[in-house]
């Protein structure tokens, strides 16, 4: 480990004689102090002045967020992040194997030979990153200065109608801060840290967590022991952490990955392709108890894959993987869609409601107004809910990593625990994209630079990483002069599959594939999958990037019924009219109206590098970390039998490995379930500890906690975490009520429901449960329970098996499955 | 619009306004009530406009006029508004300072838009439930024991004050040993201590409110188990927020773990002598929580 950062060290000499050359590094502030070199600059090498601003915004750019992951995400949403957990310094080797996250290259654990900082007294536990000799300075205090305005502007877009003179919001609304040990995790100082009272928490030390997120009672039986003061908002820890693009899809190079994923470098990062490892849903809920109703319901999904819409919930279970990011260039769009959304403009006309046209005060002629026209946009998102303009889709994501939540985002969330449908919160309302606009800094300062984002995702940086690349490389390391060719890979693939297997698995491709994973018109038979439309650029997206019914592909259904996009609800104003007029899939027992329902055709551009499968990676083996600190060991076994019960006999997970071969034999193990159907074990996940819900006071006697009033309920361990975070508890309280108070009205919003044919029994079934509740409110539980087909109708989804669907190619002989496999593993 | 035509009020200069704004709060007087707008909204809550707009549309606090009728807003004026007006008018108030001192209390539930109070709507009909709604009979037994507010700005640090422990005796550990003070000229028993800062509103994220947390109170300087730990993390977890109307006069909300109860206000008199005329014409008052983006763009703005 010394060896690496000595030589991460040896970069900044290299970096600073390029400096010296005028080359293209930036001279941000973090690249110029004395031991804060920053071999973050490698990566501009080769990317112009826009695709190199906007390479910056993505790996450190939070927009303000921190306030959402210190205090909105805390104390509004009522979930705890245990950042020290996840971040302290002490372990830093064991982050990768717990949470998947990726070590900055140019951090340092204090103390260790070469780093600036000799003790975790300076960093307050934390590992050492290039620009924090300022930050620290900064902690407690109001004057730090945020290295994002020293940031480099790259150009504005041409034909910019709010071009001219350079109008930007400030670059400092970016707020980088510095890295905190992992890409795309970025700390501040927190100006409102008492060191005294941090001390008081952590029993004398600044250096740890201790006192703050452990929790107040070791006695199972003390409600306690469930509590750590975490919860404490009185408490301000020395740093707020904020998020850029980069936490999410900043992965390591296929290409070229790291000997040890532990200790990266920089030549091993491709900040675009999405990390198959991390897992966000452990990270925002790091700091709750694991027998919490939101550790069970949202920390569970596969490494890879996060529920992007848990915050904003649609109430769906409906975790997915970060889009992987290759060749964005040949991506398919699509003409005349109908789009209703803000647009640049020169000039308003004299008194427009701002709601449709609106001039940035101070600024010349930087307008916006609002209309629907036919646009030719992208489909985004794994439904194509993102269907406005990637601009948007940039502004999207920030928003749904906390930026700018307090001015334009929570207000308009829905508060699980908001019961009366009168209240606000009870549901969504869509965001204000104008609103955000006028009153949120960090939207503009974002909203200013987007084409300079989008220029770093048709950069080179997205570039295809093939097998035949990778495995040259590898040679090239023990003999530089060496080569691996088309022909040496198509060899090897063919002693692996068989004679021929490469040209019959492109002939199967064709046939049965290309029709949904080929951009190219014209027959599928004479299509040239390798063809490249400029050098280093496939032609070929390998997916139409058209969104089908989810009856049709047939795959775990949850993420297709994501609703957050409908009119209406939070993403309303980022989804285009054209997508709202989507026909249902009348094949699904659920509402799919108003644009849900289908998932886009993923494209297979480096499938070797991206098993396991499908949208939320249950298809293939079970990867996990095995951390040294068991603690943080979050693997659940999913595999069922066909009762739906945990096997007592489980498949070994596999270990993360993303070495060339690691990912290569993930692979090929993913194809044989994806084409082997009828073998695949079924995968449900669980409720992996009993949930403890505590209602009412109960008093501590010193010696024993005992339950004055209200109750405790316990869900079991067992139980299905999909259903029970698809359970819509809101709708049900609702019809429990009316069903003793006003029948009428619940027959009638029972006839416009999915479940109008199940009316008179749902009415008769929930007056039972309440007469029963009222009786027994402790039995709630058990009497729900007891009527499983009732809580099916007030599910979201019903689907249950995660690993099921794209059964084709499935019927194909044993050697055409094995030469598809060949075939696929070359593009 | 359902109000409008602020314009139209007649123009109070401000030690008349101080005045009368005194006399209200004490219940003696009698003033028309303020005049201020709100946004039109219907019962669900997908009809409520977003704060962001009626603050946009409607400032609360940005002129005189302005300042001058929330001069003229009362308790009693505020508990005689359905709760989307509360809500209104909470979502265009900012934290303020943190107060300092003892403050006078008045509470009150939330009423829905049939004028009744909304959780008597809610079960109305549930004539079996054990729990049925009693809220009036809440409302006049928490005004009887909950007197107001004790805050001890230096410590971060709030009690509340109690005048009749008689209805809280079967939960008091010692009687005799419970703090006291005197507020004018009455005896006032301090429980429930919790603590103060700056934090989430539960209601409106665009600016923080002052948070009055009692999830750790056994940790706090004068707790006692009997009868403090009702208002813990143990107990209902009682968490309230606090927003300025004026200078010594705040208006609350209160929660039980995490969900919303009931409002309440915040009092004191020689504050509110100090202060107000200088607020009405300037608008200037300190802030100590965050108050946010949109209250800073319009300041740049103006």
């Amino acid at each position: 480990m010394e060896c690496r950062f000595l030589s991460g060290w040896g970069r900044f000499f290299a970096g600073s004689l390029l400096l010296a050359a005028g080359s293209v590094y930036a001279a941000a502030s973090d690249s110029v102090t004395a031991f804060g070199a920053s071999g973050y600059y490698s990566l501009d090498a080769g990317l112009n002045a826009s695709q190199r601003a906007g390479q910056e915004i993505w790996y450190k750019a939070t927009a303000g967020n921190d306030r959402f992951h210190t205090y909105v995400f805390q104390q509004r949403i009522g979930v705890l992040i245990d950042w020290y957990r996840i971040l302290n310094g002490r372990e830093r080797d064991d982050r990768f194997a717990a949470w998947g996250l990726i070590n900055d290259p140019d951090c340092c654990q204090p103390g260790s030979a070469g780093c600036p900082a000799q003790s975790y007294d300076e960093t307050y536990g934390f590992d050492w990153c290039p620009g924090d000799d300022a930050l620290l300075r900064s902690v407690g205090k109001s004057d730090y200065r945020d290295p994002a305005c020293d940031f480099t502007e790259g150009p504005t877009a041409p034909g910019d109608p709010h071009g001219g003179s350079d109008q930007r919001q400030s670059a400092c609304d970016l707020k980088f801060g510095t890295s905190s040990g992992v890409l795309g995790l970025r700390k501040f100082p927190n100006p409102r840290f008492d060191a005294a009272r941090w001390r008081e928490v952590n029993g004398g030390r600044v250096d740890t967590w201790a006192g703050y997120n452990r929790p107040l009672s070791s006695n199972p039986e003390n409600s306690d022991s469930r509590v750590s003061h975490l919860r404490d908002g009185s408490i301000e820890p020395p740093f707020r952490f904020g998020m850029a693009c980069g936490a999410c899809h900043i992965a390591f190079d296929p290409l070229n990955p790291p000997e040890d994923p532990a200790h990266p470098q920089w030549e091993n990062i491709k900040g675009v392709i999405g990390n198959q490892y991390a897992r966000l849903s452990e990270v925002m809920a790091s700091g709750m108890p694991a027998s919490s109703l939101e550790w069970q319901v949202f920390a569970h999904a596969r490494p890879g894959s996060t529920d992007t819409s848990a915050v904003p919930t649609d109430q769906i279970n409906n975790p997915g993987t970060q889009n992987t990011l290759i060749n964005i260039g040949r991506r398919p769009l699509f003409e005349n869609e109908k789009v209703d959304r803000w647009r640049k403009v020169s000039a308003c006309p004299e008194a427009a409601d701002t709601g449709a046209c609106w001039c940035e005060p101070g600024r010349a002629s930087k307008c916006w107004e609002k209309s629907e026209q036919l646009d030719t946009v992208h489909h985004i998102l794994k439904g194509g809910g993102d269907s406005v303009g990637v601009d948007l889709a940039v502004q999207r994501v920030y928003i749904n990593i906390g930026s700018c939540s307090e001015a334009c985002w929570v207000n308009h969330l829905t508060d699980l625990r908001q019961l009366d449908p009168q209240q606000r919160n009870f549901g969504q309302t869509p965001m204000d994209i104008g609103q955000c606009r006028r009153d949120c800094p960090n939207f503009r300062a974002i909203e200013d630079r987007v084409n300079n984002i989008v220029d770093f995702l048709l950069s080179p940086r997205l570039y295809a990483t093939d097998l035949r690349a990778a495995r040259e490389l590898e040679v090239k390391r023990s003999d530089p002069a060496a080569s691996y060719t088309q022909a040496d890979f198509i060899e090897d693939l063919e002693l692996e599959f068989g004679q021929g297997a490469v040209s019959r698995g492109r002939e199967l491709f064709a046939q049965n594939c290309a029709r949904c994973h080929s951009s190219q018109q014209g027959p599928e038979e004479t299509r040239d999958f390798y063809a490249e439309s400029q050098p280093g650029v496939r032609a070929d997206f390998l997916s139409n990037d058209v969104a089908v019914p989810v009856s049709e592909v047939g795959t775990f259904r949850c993420r297709a019924l994501h609703s957050n996009h409908m009119r209406g609800h939070i993403w309303d104003e980022f989804s285009s009219t054209s997508y709202k007029e989507r026909a249902p899939d009348r094949n699904v027992k659920e509402a799919t109206e108003g644009g849900r329902g289908y998932y886009r055709n993923i494209s297979l551009l480096n499938v070797w590098a991206q098993a396991p499968f499908m949208h939320n990676n249950a298809l293939g083996p079970e990867i996990c970390g095995e951390p040294k600190n068991r603690a943080n060991d979050f693997y659940r076994a999913t595999y069922v039998d066909a009762a739906g019960a945990l096997l007592t006999d489980q498949p070994k997970c596999w270990r993360y490995d993303p070495s060339v071969q690691g990912r290569y034999d993930l692979f090929k193990a993913s194809m044989e379930q994806l084409l082997n159907p009828a073998e695949r074990t079924p995968k449900i996940t669980k409720v992996s500890e009993d949930i403890v819900i505590e209602l009412g006071p109960r008093l501590w006697d010193g010696e024993e906690e005992k339950q004055l009033l209200g109750l405790k309920l316990v869900v079991p361990a067992g139980t299905n975490a999909g259903a029970l975070g698809n359970f819509q508890h809101k709708e049900f309280l609702v019809d429990l009520i009316l069903s003793k108070v006003n029948v009428k009205r619940l027959r009638e919003r029972l006839k416009a429901s999915p479940n109008a044919d199940a009316a008179e029994e749902v009415i008769t079934e929930l007056q039972a449960i309440a007469d029963q509740v009222i009786e027994n409110p402790a039995a709630f539980l058990d009497v729900v329970r007891q009527r499983p087909h009732l809580l099916a109708l007030y599910s979201s989804c019903g689907a249950v098996e995660e690993n099921r669907g794209h059964d084709f190619g499935g019927e194909l002989p044993q050697a055409d499955k094995r030469a598809l496999i060949a075939f696929l593993a070359t593009i | 619009m359902q109000n409008s035509k602020s314009s139209s009020a007649i123009p109070l200069g401000p030690i008349a306004l101080l005045a009368a704004s005194a006399l209200l709060l004490s219940g003696c007087g009698k003033q028309p009530d303020p005049e201020i707008r709100f946004m039109d909204y219907a019962g669900d809550y997908g009809s409520k406009p977003f704060f962001a707009r009626v603050e946009h549309n409607l400032p609360l606090t940005a002129g005189v006029e302005e300042r001058r009728q929330l001069a003229l807003v009362t308790p009693k004026y505020l508990a005689g508004l359905d709760q989307e007006k509360v809500d209104q008018i909470y979502a265009r108030l900012t934290a303020g300072p943190i107060p300092d001192g003892p403050f006078d209390g008045d509470l009150f539930f939330p009423e829905g838009s049939s004028g009744k109070l909304r959780a008597a709507e809610i079960v109305s009909g549930l004539k079996s439930l054990a729990i049925r709604f009693k809220a009036k009979k809440l409302e006049i037994i928490g005004s009887v024991l909950w007197k107001g507010k004790v805050f001890y700005r230096d410590e971060m640090l709030l009690r509340n004050r109690i005048e009749d422990l008689a209805l809280l005796a079967p939960l008091i550990d010692d009687m005799l040993s419970v703090p006291k003070i005197e507020v004018n000229g009455r005896d006032s028993w301090l429980l429930f201590p919790a603590r103060l800062y700056c934090g989430q509103s539960l209601l409106d994220g665009r600016r923080e409110s002052v948070i009055i947390d009692y999830a750790f109170t056994d940790e706090l300087p004068g707790y006692r188990e009997k009868p403090d730990f009702l208002a813990g993390r143990r107990g209902f977890q009682v968490r309230d927020e606090i927003r300025m109307i004026r200078p010594g006069f705040y208006l609350g909300r209160a929660y039980l773990g995490h969900t919303f109860v009931l409002n309440f206000t915040l009092y004191n008199d020689a504050i509110a002598s100090k202060e107000l005329d200088r607020w009405i014409e300037t608008g200037r008052t300190s802030e100590d929580c965050w108050v946010g983006s949109q209250r800073l763009a319009s300041t740049a703005v103006d």
